[in-house]
């Protein structure tokens, strides 16, 4: 015991000099008293860390066990009808405790889920766009609408938004002649404008002729007679009358809206719907955009 | 009890994997349960969407598109909607795939429509240059199979108890009913397609691959 206990303190002293030799430019007992503290913490550390080593090594060395064994042995092992220590004890309850508070309390998913994380992404981000957008310039709102049409539009519209060779609408005119004269031949479903579905027939023959080419060709020069027919609804200049019926000299926001919203099915192929796809400022740039690449101009 | 276990390693290793698998079960079920019940409005495949799902595994789709959408706001921008368990209620086998070579196909119904796919499935090239997807005008000459569609539809309702022929849910029936939906079916597609093959097929009683193709495609929302 003596000699084992000289030894101990041999042992801390030791290692109290290696670590005091290691980092001692840290103990200066100047003004910045955190480094002390640290090195008298690392002191405490090594006396105690020897001091209990020393206690265990010794009842190894000395402690004979005593009480009273159980019925049962292995292979000559036997078992004490000891108490538990008290610290296992306590141990043992309070994880008992702490299962039920993670079990009800504690369990990751009552903080986290995936779908609220995405609820969050996509608020913050509606937040920012509103912010950002608040008031878009007409500059802002072409390139706006480039880029929404390359990902939303250009898939069947072509990257040129030309129609990919007759496979969809060819974007950089309002109409073509030949859809003029289909449509006034065939009529046209609503697109939910006030004005309703466009019925079959409204003219034919060389009037219906004149209409298209008059209408294709931007409505410049002189009026055909027959327009008349067509300016009950869409106006005398063919522009749709704010917005009651469509717009057949270009595509402008309402317009854009209202086939987002329904898609639209005609001579060429039918066109889904984007609705909740493309929101307001965007269906604004896109119109935007889609006016300023006509072509001719 | 437990003096008898730890004498007997076999028994007490039994005992041991049975508890650890109780609480796993009883931790996964119940969520399990509750998530693949079907998502209201999700419905079972006709017939003629059954059969082009047949085609879609035939030509092994899925190993370059996925059908399951993550909730990430990038996904549900380009996709729609992220994906619920509960919308895969009816397919039998699943189709999620895990390889992306090509777009998500799990709402494709919601943005394409009958007239591209043609284009599409004939040659790709021509509406998306650029692509590596080859093409599949075979389809446009190869017959739908739509007898086993109707065998497997058939088997997931009596088997598994696919709601089939009940209120608001697609209608079965028999053999010769299915196959006459079916042609009913294909007639609407082909309304909206331009190959006078496939139109001419399809108005002479059979149904090509493509007109089936398109059919599931469509009802993919």
């Amino acid at each position: 015991m003596n000699s084992m206990f000289k030894g101990g303190i041999i042992l801390i002293i030791a290692l109290m000099a290696a670590t005091y030799f290691m980092a001692g430019d840290a103990f200066s007992l100047g003004e910045d008293y955190i480094n002390d503290l640290t090195m008298l913490g690392a002191f405490a550390i090594i006396a105690i860390t020897v001091f209990v080593a020393l206690k265990y090594i010794n009842q190894i060395k000395n402690d004979t066990a005593s009480g009273e064994l159980v019925e049962d042995n292995w292979d000559g092992i036997g078992e004490y009808t000891n108490d538990i220590p008290v610290g296992w004890g306590v141990i043992f309850i309070g994880t008992i405790v702490w299962m039920f508070w993670y079990m009800f309390v504690g369990y990751p998913t009552n903080q986290f889920s995936q779908v609220g994380q995405y609820n969050e992404e996509v608020n913050e981000y509606n937040v920012k766009f509103q912010s950002q957008w608040d008031n878009p310039t007409a500059d802002t709102l072409k390139a706006m609408g480039e880029s929404v049409f390359g990902v939303q539009c250009a898939p069947c519209h072509g990257v040129d938004a030309e129609g990919i060779a007759g496979k969809a609408q060819d974007l950089t005119q309002r109409i073509s002649k030949e859809q003029v004269l289909t449509v006034i031949q065939n009529g046209q479903e609503g697109l939910g404008y006030a004005m309703g579905a466009m019925p079959a027939g409204m003219a034919s023959g060389a009037d219906a002729e004149a209409i298209a080419t008059w209408v294709v060709g931007g409505m410049k020069g002189e009026k055909p007679a027959s327009f008349v027919a067509c300016a009950s609804c869409h106006g005398e200049d063919g522009k749709g009358m704010n917005g009651m019926s469509p717009n057949l000299a270009e595509y402008d926001v309402v317009l854009m809206a209202k086939v987002i919203e329904n898609g639209k099915k005609s001579s060429i192929g039918e066109m889904p719907s984007f609705k909740g796809r493309i929101n307001e400022t965007q269906t604004k740039a896109l119109s935007a955009f889609l006016n300023s690449i006509k072509a001719g101009e | 009890m437990f003096h008898w276990l730890e004498q007997r390693p076999f028994f007490f290793a039994v005992v041991l994997f049975l508890t650890v698998a109780f609480a796993g079960v009883i931790e996964a079920l119940p969520d399990f349960a509750k998530a693949s019940q079907p998502v209201v409005g999700t419905k079972p495949y006709t017939t003629l969407q059954l059969a082009g799902r047949q085609v879609y595994i035939k030509e092994n789709c899925l190993s370059c598109h996925s059908q399951l959408i993550r909730p990430f706001k990038s996904e549900t921008d380009r996709y729609g909607m992220y994906s619920l368990s509960g919308e895969y209620a009816y397919d039998r086998p699943f189709l999620w795939g895990s390889k992306r070579t090509g777009p998500d196909l799990m709402r494709i119904g919601n943005y394409r429509t009958t007239d591209w796919h043609e284009n599409h499935m004939m040659d790709p090239s021509s509406v998306v240059p650029g692509t590596v997807m080859p093409s599949y005008a075979h389809q446009f000459t190869n017959t739908a199979d739509l007898a086993t569609a109707y065998a497997n539809a058939n088997t997931q309702k009596e088997v598994f108890g696919v709601p089939y022929d009940q209120d608001g849910m697609p209608k079965l029936g028999t053999w010769a009913e299915a196959e006459a939906a079916a042609l009913e079916e294909a007639k609407t597609v082909v309304a909206d397609m331009k190959n006078q093959q496939v139109k001419d097929a399809v108005a002479g009683g059979s149904v090509p691959e493509i007109v089936a193709m398109i059919a599931y495609l469509n009802s993919l929302k």
